[in-house]
């Protein structure tokens, strides 16, 4: 049994006949890095919303650490796994840097003072310090993708999904999320990863899966 | 009816909602919601198998009846809790007109399906609003799914961040979504910027006139509905006032 578990996993859009996904069977553990990668529209961003709850299978289940998803609430996922959106300004909603990057801490229910503490340090870390009071969507597309990354991040969870992580960030920044990931790798915390970026996949990923026609291949 | 011209469409939404807004007790309204649903039905539009989708809308719906009852005050007492009046009749009245109207929009409204955006452009253009104003209706219409998913996934990734939504209260709940409208509105005024500015870059407006393929023609169909539609709003408001 894996971290994540999928079972016979089907997955249609509503009103739509076509199944984006045709009886996913796949385990993913706590450990390394797993990229996903396919063409465009294969349906690896709708994977990625299964993996976090954001959708609901048309057929199978999907299990979280040995508990059905359907059962959890998108709060308590949230506490386990981290999710990013392909598209940073949707989950882009609070007045300031700071205030975004604080968020989570701050619902979780960390003291102030280390809410503050953890976001100095993710916000010098990604390089945000300089935007700490700006509004987050007047910011730079590579920008935005960087606070997006980091206010996730911040909540340090046990999984980690990354919806096409290295798009509009520079070299240097690309070398900088590699890090980070590396870290939390370090320390025992899983990341999938999906993208068509094949440097930075070979870069960090230990396991490619690659989605044709619904259904995952190895290797 | 579904191949009515978009024009004679407008007519039908126009005269439902005016009477809609101007009728002002249950009964008359109740009967402009069975004749919305009859023009429904002719549009082969089955009213209620939408309306369950938006079954979220209930509660807010429920709570603004229930509101509207409480703080209207007089006719015959039908509640009384410590010593207030809490429902009347003129509440239970005034509760189920803003009911039946709002039924009445969203019929109404549901209309406007049954044709293309295109045809309502042409139909505006040709009702002589200007190109840019009936392209500007139609985008609107056509980015509010857009807003309604870019929504959805703003609030997915505030539970994700351990916001348990569900579980707020609902004061709380409001405070809340206040707080997210002000950057959700900003979102929608950029997005607006990139688009007008990626239509001006793809020769919008590049010539003062333009010209068109189509041209819409009303058919006597068009003529005896819209003649009906507007003698009828015209007889029914005259014997209101």
């Amino acid at each position: 049994m894996g971290f994540i578990d999928l079972h016979n996993v089907y997955y249609r859009y509503p009103g739509q006949s076509r199944f984006v996904l045709n009886g996913v069977n796949l385990s993913i553990s706590k450990e390394g890095v797993t990229a996903v990668t396919g063409a465009n529209g294969s349906g690896k961003t709708t994977f990625s919303k299964l993996l976090a709850g954001i959708l609901t299978p048309t057929k199978g289940w999907v299990k979280l650490n040995g508990q059905f998803l359907t059962s959890l609430t998108l709060a308590q996922i949230g506490r386990q796994i981290g999710y990013v959106f392909q598209d940073p300004e949707k989950q882009l909603f609070c007045e300031t840097v700071e205030e975004e990057i604080g968020f989570g801490l701050r619902n979780l229910g960390l003291p102030l003072d280390q809410v503050a503490l953890k976001v100095q340090e993710i916000m010098e870390y990604f390089e945000l310090t300089r935007y700490s009071q700006s509004f987050p969507l007047s910011l730079s597309a590579g920008e935005k993708r960087r606070l997006a990354i980091a206010a996730v991040f911040a909540l340090e969870p046990e999984l980690l999904v990354l919806d096409e992580p290295t798009t509009g960030l520079d070299p240097y920044r690309k070398k900088l999320l590699g890090d980070y990931i590396e870290k939390m790798v370090a320390s025992k915390r899983g990341v999938v990863i999906i993208s068509h970026d094949h440097k930075f996949i070979a870069r960090h990923a230990t396991r490619l899966i690659r989605l044709q026609d619904g259904q995952f291949a190895e290797g | 009816m579904s191949n009515l011209d978009p024009r004679t469409k407008i007519v039908i939404i126009l005269c439902l909602s005016t009477l809609a807004v101007f009728l002002n007790s249950p009964r008359p309204l109740l009967l402009l919601f069975i004749s919305t649903l009859a023009v429904l039905a002719f549009f082969r539009i089955n009213f209620f198998r939408i309306m369950f989708r938006f079954k979220k809308l209930l509660p807010v719906l429920l709570a603004m009846l229930i509101i509207q009852s409480i703080f209207t005050p007089g006719g015959q007492v039908l509640l009384t809790l410590g010593g207030i009046n809490v429902l009347t009749s003129n509440g239970v009245s005034s509760a189920l007109c803003v009911l039946f109207r709002m039924l009445i929009f969203f019929g109404s409204a549901m209309i406007i399906v049954t044709s293309s955006s295109k045809d309502y452009i042409l139909a505006l253009v040709q009702l002589k609003v200007p190109y840019e104003i009936a392209f500007m209706v139609m985008v609107a219409f056509r980015f509010l799914p857009v807003f309604k998913e870019e929504i959805n996934d703003t609030l997915v990734s505030i539970q994700l961040r351990g916001v348990e939504l569900k579980k707020i209260a609902w004061g709380k709940k409001i405070k809340f979504y206040t707080h997210f409208l002000t950057p959700l509105l900003s979102s929608v005024m950029i997005k607006a910027y990139q688009l007008s500015i990626s239509m001006e870059a793809r020769a919008f407006r590049v010539y003062r006139r333009r010209t068109y393929l189509r041209f819409l023609k009303y058919s006597v169909l068009d003529y005896l509905v819209t003649g009906f539609f507007l003698i009828a709003t015209i007889a029914v408001l005259g014997v209101v006032f």
